[in-house]
């Protein structure tokens, strides 16, 4: 573990504190741009270049773009306090224990790691999670070697392209469902 | 390059941790578009996840996934800011506690 992985994780996780915890709007969002470029170096250090790539473009560009402007548009005051009732705060403070509990619950017995012999050892991951397995193909060496962009794109557009060709199709819904939303009625011109 | 023993579980531990904020924050803000961010954070937390697994397990799986829901996140925004802009036209305050007209 590097010392870039521990500085760049510990950003992340303060960023991502600092999204929930200002009340500056604007300052939520700049929070939330700083935690994406951590995710995209993290994605680097975990050997996927082009999706580190694609969430600097898209999310931390296109998204964020969106947002800010969208802020800078509604110019919305800043809260006066989190939430008004103690009560929903207490539920809230209720609902994240019991999260936190149910990831330490699947950590210790749904999902096992044995750092020795490396193998990941789950109810459903038993049988394919030995990384020595030969049927395994996108190792390190492998996908470093056709480049990553290649291998992803290969994939992209052999095994997954339902899938690729639906988020088009998804894409296109959500442009004309926008366009439909923010379109102005001749009602709403003529008063 | 990191050594996936150590950088598994602890990368695995900080997707759970940025997930937790994110659904705190969306219990607890009332600024619609905070929300909205917050459940950002969560996809991305799950990204973390996805890719962190995929890179443990050497399978190019996890990094497609993660893309899915990029793109997935991508159109919920534009379909959501959409919505928030539309609210605020119609000249109501931000704040998703005032936001019950669906309710009734």
């Amino acid at each position: 573990m590097t010392a870039l992985t521990v500085v760049v994780a510990a950003l992340a996780f303060l960023s991502a504190v600092g999204v929930v915890g200002f009340s500056q709007t604007i300052y939520s969002a700049l929070s939330l741009i700083a935690n994406m470029v951590c995710l995209s170096v993290l994605f680097l250090l975990l050997n996927a270049q082009f999706l580190a790539a694609v969430q600097v473009i898209i999310y931390a560009g296109a998204v964020m773009v969106l947002f800010v402007f969208i802020i800078a548009l509604l110019n919305p005051g800043a809260e006066d306090s989190p939430d008004r009732s103690s009560l929903r705060y207490g539920l809230g403070v209720v609902a994240i224990a019991y999260v936190v509990v149910q990831f330490y619950i699947l950590a210790t017995n749904g999902t096992t790691f044995n750092k020795d012999t490396h193998v990941l050892r789950g109810q459903t991951l038993a049988l394919r999670a030995n990384p020595h397995d030969p049927s395994f193909q996108f190792t390190t060496d492998a996908v470093n070697a056709a480049g990553n962009v290649q291998t992803t794109g290969g994939q992209l557009f052999t095994t997954f392209l339902l899938p690729f060709e639906i988020t088009s199709l998804l894409l296109l819904v959500a442009a004309v469902g926008a366009v439909s939303l923010t379109r102005r009625t001749p009602q709403d011109r003529g008063a | 390059m990191l050594d996936t023993n150590v950088a598994f579980p602890t990368l695995l531990a900080l997707s759970a941790g940025i997930f937790t904020v994110g659904g705190f924050g969306v219990l607890i803000r009332r600024n619609p578009l905070v929300v909205f961010m917050c459940i950002e954070l969560m996809l991305n937390a799950v990204n973390l996840a996805f890719v962190d697994f995929g890179r443990f397990l050497n399978s190019e799986e996890g990094q497609i996934f993660a893309f899915m829901v990029i793109v997935v996140a991508a159109a919920e925004v534009v379909v959501g800011l959409a919505l928030i802009t539309q609210v605020f036209r119609s000249g109501r305050e931000l704040d998703v506690d005032e936001l019950s007209e669906l309710k009734e």
